[in-house]
């Protein structure tokens, strides 16, 4: 009979005796494994013919794209370079692109009280009631599934084109997203702290504001700063429909051929968005620490 | 008067009895330890009493108020006369230590000024202030909670229970996730509260050492049945060998 291998035994590599003391065991086979390598391959194949009826359906021509490349270097050249005329283009610019910015902060910040709310709401730890639970949950997912855009349109028919149209579309959209990216924070967060007060007798609302909430601030300050970075980049499409900002300006720059004039606004925004992601990263940092 | 009395308690988890017939005291002033194997009902036990798990049969006494047959506001106010530390201490880390122990008093305040520590009661506060120093930690009354070390923060969660105004104390495996300093300190301290502010406190228990040393009372379970119910001082080897090893005595 051979004795167990002894690894506290065993020789320095260099040793030549080495390789008679490494000992090996057959592997036993996993039924389990051949199982799950079967799953796997049916959902590749799946997947594969999901995305060959993709393919026909969206008019996928690579082809088309080499033959109409001479039309879009038409059109960038015409763009290059950027209009940089201060009175006519690039003031105006940084205004608009500013109202951009102002109407993503507001857009961001007024929907925090009803996001949580409905977070309140609608999470299984902090809600008063199963129905009441159900009820938010439906109007979030309602808040969530109309695009910004359709708000914006429904906005501009009530209080006229501009920027505060912008806003009321945000906060709408806005709560429905932050309300149920918070809802699950505090569904996921550690449910001690929130039973201990329960077992000390606090009630539901004070269980929610000394411990659901509080567990997770971080979370929830993370999702803001996530929200507000993509708020302003929506309040440029916004634009598009007459919800003021610079959105605005680059369709009336694109209808015109001024395509120069359409560089100098995406340069313009593109800055932004590079500095508010960069904020908001460093407030995330500080935060963290 | 004893401060916990229960009768026939039994408990089964889908079919699988957890707890048979579990009867006892705690008197208030003593140091009650409960003892035993995993799954041998401890937990679940001190469990029923402070109203996180329904039993399914028997009677839960506290200072002769029957709990388990009380609905709603009633029953919330019975059971707060225990309080409960657990063995992953639950307070909240980015609060101070301060709110935490406010946090306990919560019972006491009512409708949109206990929303937030900034609404706090004056009284409320200096209350909480002296829990802290009776577990030796005023002096870090306004750091963070999650910023304290192992030890003091189960501290804190001890003082938690006291500014809830509780006679009763369960501490379901306090000092496990301490290290043996720690663990010593604590044990000590729940020791001396009950000696000295006469709270009757029960604490589920890991090891039995711990249990020589600072508890006055054992109860040792078995397979959610009580085999053991006697003074330290009567935890001999043998009993313990029975606790933690049954098979190896049968064999």
């Amino acid at each position: 009979m051979s004795a167990a291998p002894d690894i506290s035994r065993a020789p320095a590599a260099s040793a030549p005796s080495a390789a008679l003391l490494v000992r090996r065991l057959p592997v036993p086979k996993s039924r389990r494994r051949m199982a799950r390598n079967s799953f796997t391959a049916t959902a590749v194949a799946i997947l594969v013919v999901l995305h060959v009826i993709a393919f026909n359906s969206t008019g996928f021509e690579p082809a088309l794209l080499v033959d109409g490349a001479q039309g879009m270097g038409r059109f960038l050249a015409e763009s290059f370079p950027p209009d940089l005329d201060w009175e006519k283009v690039l003031k105006p610019s940084l205004e608009a692109t500013l109202v951009t910015l102002w109407i993503g902060l507001l857009g961001t910040t007024l929907s925090i009280p009803t996001a949580l709310l409905f977070a309140a709401f609608a999470s299984e730890t902090t809600t008063p009631h199963p129905l009441v639970y159900q009820a938010a949950r439906a109007i979030l997912s309602f808040f969530r599934a109309v695009p910004d855009v359709v708000f914006a349109l429904i906005f501009v028919t009530a209080v006229g084109l501009g920027p505060f149209a912008g806003v009321l579309a945000l906060i709408c959209h806005n709560t429905g997203v932050m309300g149920k990216l918070w809802a699950e924070a505090m569904e996921e967060s550690d449910q001690g702290p929130v039973q201990a007060l329960s077992s000390a007798g606090a009630s539901k609302l004070q269980q929610t504001f000394h411990a659901s909430i509080p567990l997770v601030i971080p979370q929830f300050v993370g999702l803001l700063l996530y929200r507000f970075d993509v708020n302003v980049r929506s309040s440029l499409v916004l634009g598009l429909v007459g919800a003021g900002g610079v959105g605005l300006l680059i369709n009336q720059a694109i209808k015109s051929f001024q395509f120069d004039q359409m560089l100098t606004h995406i340069i313009v925004v593109l800055i932004l968005i590079v500095v508010v992601d960069q904020a908001s990263a460093l407030i995330r940092r500080r935060l963290a620490a | 008067m004893t401060a916990v009395e229960v009768t026939g308690l039994s408990k089964a988890y889908d079919g699988t009895k957890v707890l048979e017939g579990v009867s006892f005291t705690v008197r208030p002033g003593e140091l009650l330890a409960f003892l035993g194997a995993n799954g041998s009902g401890k937990s679940t036990t001190l469990k029923c009493v402070i109203g996180l798990t329904k039993p399914d049969s028997g009677s839960i006494r506290l200072h002769g108020t029957e709990v388990c047959q009380l609905q709603g506001a009633a029953q919330v106010k019975a059971r707060s006369q225990a309080a409960m530390v657990f063995q992953k201490i639950h307070l909240v880390p980015r609060r101070t230590a301060l709110d935490n122990v406010c946090s306990g008093g919560l019972m006491r305040v009512q409708g949109l000024a206990s929303t937030s520590p900034a609404f706090f009661p004056k009284n409320l506060k200096e209350e909480a202030m002296a829990c802290l120093d009776r577990v030796g930690l005023a002096g870090s009354a306004l750091e963070r909670a999650g910023k304290l070390s192992g030890g003091q923060q189960q501290r804190v969660a001890i003082a938690r229970a006291l500014c809830q105004r509780a006679s009763v104390l369960l501490a379901d495996e306090p000092v496990s996730a301490l290290d043996p300093h720690a663990a010593e300190q604590v044990m000590a301290l729940l020791a001396e509260l009950a000696h000295t502010e006469n709270l009757a406190v029960a604490a589920v228990l890991h090891q039995p050492d711990l249990a020589i040393r600072h508890a006055d009372r054992a109860i040792g379970l078995l397979k959610g049945r009580i085999v053991f119910d006697g003074g330290t001082p009567a935890l001999t080897d043998q009993v313990l060998d029975t606790l933690y090893a049954p098979d190896r005595i049968a064999a």
